[in-house]
Formats: structure tokens, sequence, C-alpha cells
């Protein structure tokens, strides 16, 4: 049998395992699947939940971006530079150890309703991460094969393309691996929190008219989005790694 | 004959362990110039220093300002490229196809070093280092890994290249039938800390196959040298 079939297997033990909770526990806290499935074929033909939830990916796209783009080179320069990176350690620890709500606390004061802090606090969240695996990565690198560009006066820009690309490609998948999911739960959270527009919003909204279905079906659309957003950005990815893959 | 590389009272060492005591040395350019000594005789470590990896703790080396190829004993070829890239990687502007072509490596441009054999990852090593087109070709033992056969072969190859090309090659082996396969001039070493205790002229002209009887002849002599310079362990 193949992956695939034993995949729906698990997915229909699952909604099996919901529908004896549905009926043992109270409605109003497990919908039944039935319910909670024919909601969510609703919200993905309505466009006013798929704009909500536009709302919410954009924000993902713009910290999984901002996290590589000042994340990396940070990590790079820190893995280069022991002084550095021991100066820097303790401070980048704090921020990892800062829970979300202390930051959203924080911020909301600063920016109030709208965009600007859940990218905020996402962002926060996940640049640890890219730095040190990043760190990490620089620190695995081949010594041998950077001695023998030193040795050939190699130039910087091509030991960078050619070297240092290529060994840290591992390290920058695991870094969306960790990030993709992250990145969707803390932004549903920051929404919820601080309001403005997306889909935690809406799972908000949703509470407060005591709509559990809706809340449970707007929840498998942020698990289904940041399924979708692993798979496009890792094909992207292995696209864009190709030249630096060992067959 | 000019000369490729002066070396004048080099020392070395690791904080107290000392590796190269007072070695005074002239290599002419052109020359092949073989290393035989006991493991952790600095042979590998007075390599590094010439080619400036490494910082001696005092003397001199005057090296003429000379493009160097280096073949370490490990391959150090970059996974993710080609053969050719891995090539091209040390110089752009580098006639791959010929180089290739010398070693017996054409067809095997778009190969990753992964799908090779391990003689043919040292071939590319060795070709990596040609494609500078160096005037000093250091062989770190580059080929100790290798069966006969390949070992034979690539030195055949490498004194086809030397007959063309006359860079100066210094190497370091503990195989006597490699250094008297390659060398004009063979120096042995002392154990640590390390000194030059014995140079000897290698005249063997032009067929320098493992099995020539001449070649043979040198081995056994050298051998006993050997067994007179070094101590036992």
């Amino acid at each position: 049998m193949n992956s695939f079939f034993k995949g729906i297997i698990g997915i229909v033990v699952f909604i099996a395992i919901w529908q004896v909770l549905a009926l043992i526990i109270n409605k109003s806290i497990i919908p039944a699947p039935a319910e909670t499935l024919r909601l969510l074929a609703e919200f993905i033909f309505s466009s006013r939940i798929l704009l909500v939830a536009w709302e919410t990916a954009w924000k993902v796209f713009l910290v999984l971006l901002l996290v590589m783009i000042i994340g990396m080179p940070v990590g790079l320069f820190l893995g280069l530079s022991d002084t550095f990176y021991d100066m820097f350690r303790p401070i980048i620890m704090l921020i990892q150890a800062v829970p979300v709500i202390s930051w959203l606390s924080l911020v909301i004061f600063a920016w109030g309703i709208g965009w600007k802090s859940p990218v905020f606090i996402a962002f926060l969240s996940l640049l640890p991460v890219s730095i040190l695996t990043t760190v990490s990565g620089v620190h695995n690198l081949d010594k041998n094969l950077l001695e023998m560009a030193r040795l050939y006066q190699v130039p910087g820009a091509r030991i960078l393309k050619d070297i240092y690309l290529g060994s840290l490609l591992p390290f920058i998948t695991a870094i969306l691996d960790v990030s993709i999911g992250q990145a969707w739960k803390v932004i549903l959270v920051a929404e919820y929190l601080s309001g403005g527009s997306g889909l935690g919003v809406e799972i908000l909204r949703m509470r407060m008219i005591f709509d559990v279905p809706g809340v449970w079906a707007l929840t498998l659309i942020a698990v289904l989005l940041g399924i979708v957003t692993e798979r496009l950005i890792k094909l992207g990815l292995r696209r864009l790694s190709s030249q630096w893959t060992i067959a | 004959m000019d000369n490729c590389l002066m070396v004048d009272k080099l020392y070395k060492a690791y904080g107290s362990l000392t590796v190269l005591d007072n070695w005074n040395l002239t290599i002419s350019k052109g020359q092949r110039l073989v290393f035989l000594g006991p493991s952790g005789s600095g042979k590998t470590t007075f390599l590094r220093i010439i080619s400036r990896l490494e910082e001696p703790s005092s003397g001199v080396i005057n090296s003429f300002d000379q493009k160097i190829g280096f073949v370490f004993q490990e391959p150090r070829l970059i996974p993710w490229r080609s053969v050719k890239d891995n090539l091209l990687f040390v110089n752009q502007h580098g006639d791959y196809q010929d180089i290739l072509g010398r070693l017996r490596l054409t067809g095997f441009e778009d190969y990753l070093p992964s799908q090779l054999s391990g003689g043919m990852r040292q071939r590319v090593n060795l070709a990596r280092a040609l494609i500078t087109r160096p005037d000093l070709l250091i062989l770190d033992e580059a080929f100790s890994s290798l069966d006969l056969r390949v070992k034979a072969s690539i030195m055949e190859d490498i004194n086809q290249l030397w007959q063309e090309n006359r860079f100066t090659i210094i190497a370091v082996t503990h195989d006597l039938k490699e250094a008297l396969c390659l060398a004009d001039r063979i120096i042995i070493l002392s154990g640590r800390p390390s000194k030059i205790i014995k140079e000897i002229k290698v005249d063997l002209g032009r067929d320098r196959s493992f099995s020539s009887p001449d070649l043979l002849q040198l081995e056994s002599e050298l051998i006993d040298i050997m067994c007179s310079t070094q101590p036992e362990v």
C-alpha cells in the first residue's frame, strides 16, 4: 500500500475518532465532523472568507521573507565571528524566551490594531531560530573546502555562492520547516488578540457569537493553508536549490 | 638553473612541540623533489608553510611569486558541483576539457564527485591543481589511498605532463615506489623534531614504471638507507 492510501486511512480514522468524541462530549465544544466539513466547504467558496484568509496569508509570507533575509545574513555574520556570536547569543536567547503574549502587550501600545503587531511578533518569535540555525550551519561548514578556496585565491563572492550556499542549504530547509507552521500559529494568535483583520480575527468573531463549528472550520482552513504554504515554499526551494543538490 | 624555492633556517613549533628543526633547502625550477619520512615528521606542515596556509615559527621562505597547484591527500571537491564546475571554481577561464582529456576524464565533465571512484576523484583533484597552470605542483600524499594500478597510471600522467610543462614538483609520500617514480631528488627526514638527514639524486631517465629494473634496484638501496637512518619504533 502506498503512502497516499495510508494517509487517506489516517484521515478516515481521525474523522471516526472525531465523530465518537462529538457524540460523547458536549456539542458546543466538539461539533460533529459532518457539520464542520459542510461549513468548511461553504467557507472555501465564500469570497469574504477567502479574502480574510489572504489577509493572514500575506502576513505569513512577509514574516517568512523577513526572517530569511534578516536572520540568515545575521546568522552568517555571527557564525563567522566567535566574538560577536558570544556577544549577541544571550540577547538572541532572551528574545527567544520572551512569550508571545508579552511582546503583544508591548507592541499593541506602539502600533495598536493593524497588521504591524502580528507581523512584528511573529518575526521576533522566528528570528532566533533562523539566526541560530544559520550559525550552526556555518559552524558545520567543511573547513577543508574553505582552505582549498583560500589556497587558490578564489574570490569571496564565488566562495559564498559555491561553498556557503551549498553547505547551508539543509539548514535553510530546516529553518523553513520550523518557521512555516510556527508563523501561521503566531500570526493567528496575534490577530486574535490584537485585532485588525485575518483568520485570527474571524475566529474571534465566531467565538463571540458561539459559532463553534465556524471556529473549527476556520481552524481547518488555517491548517490546510499551512500545509499548502509549506508544500509551495518547499517546491520553490527545491527548484532554486537544484544546483546545490548532491545526487 | 633558476630557483623556485629557498628555505633558510626554517623552524616550526606548536607550543612546546617542535616539528621542523632548522631546515635549509634550495629547490630549482622544474625540479621534482620528494620528501620521505616517518609519520609526524612535519612533511605536510612544510607543504602548508610553502603554500602560505601556515606561518613558520621562524626562518625565511622565498617562493618567488609563483602559482601553486595543491593536490590534497583527500580530494576536497565541492560535493554539489560537477567535475567541470569544480575545476572552473579555481580558474574560471581554464581549459577544463584539455586537462580532463589529459587525465583520461573526458566524458565525466558533468558527473558529481559522489558518482566517481576514489581514483577518479583524485584525478579530478590533480586536474583542479593543473587547471591553474601552476609553476609549482604540490602533492601531499595524494595517492596513498589508491591501489597500485591506479597509482601507477596517475604517476605516468604526471610524468608525461611534467615532460611537457616542466613545472616544479614537491611531493611527500611514504611509498618508496611512488617517490622513485616521481623524483629527481629525494630528501629523507628524521623523526620529530624533523631534520633533513640525507639527500639522494635519482637519475632514472624517462622509463619510470613501477616494474622497471632500475627503479626496483634503487628501491632496494633506498630501503637500506631508510632502515639505517630511521629509528625503530
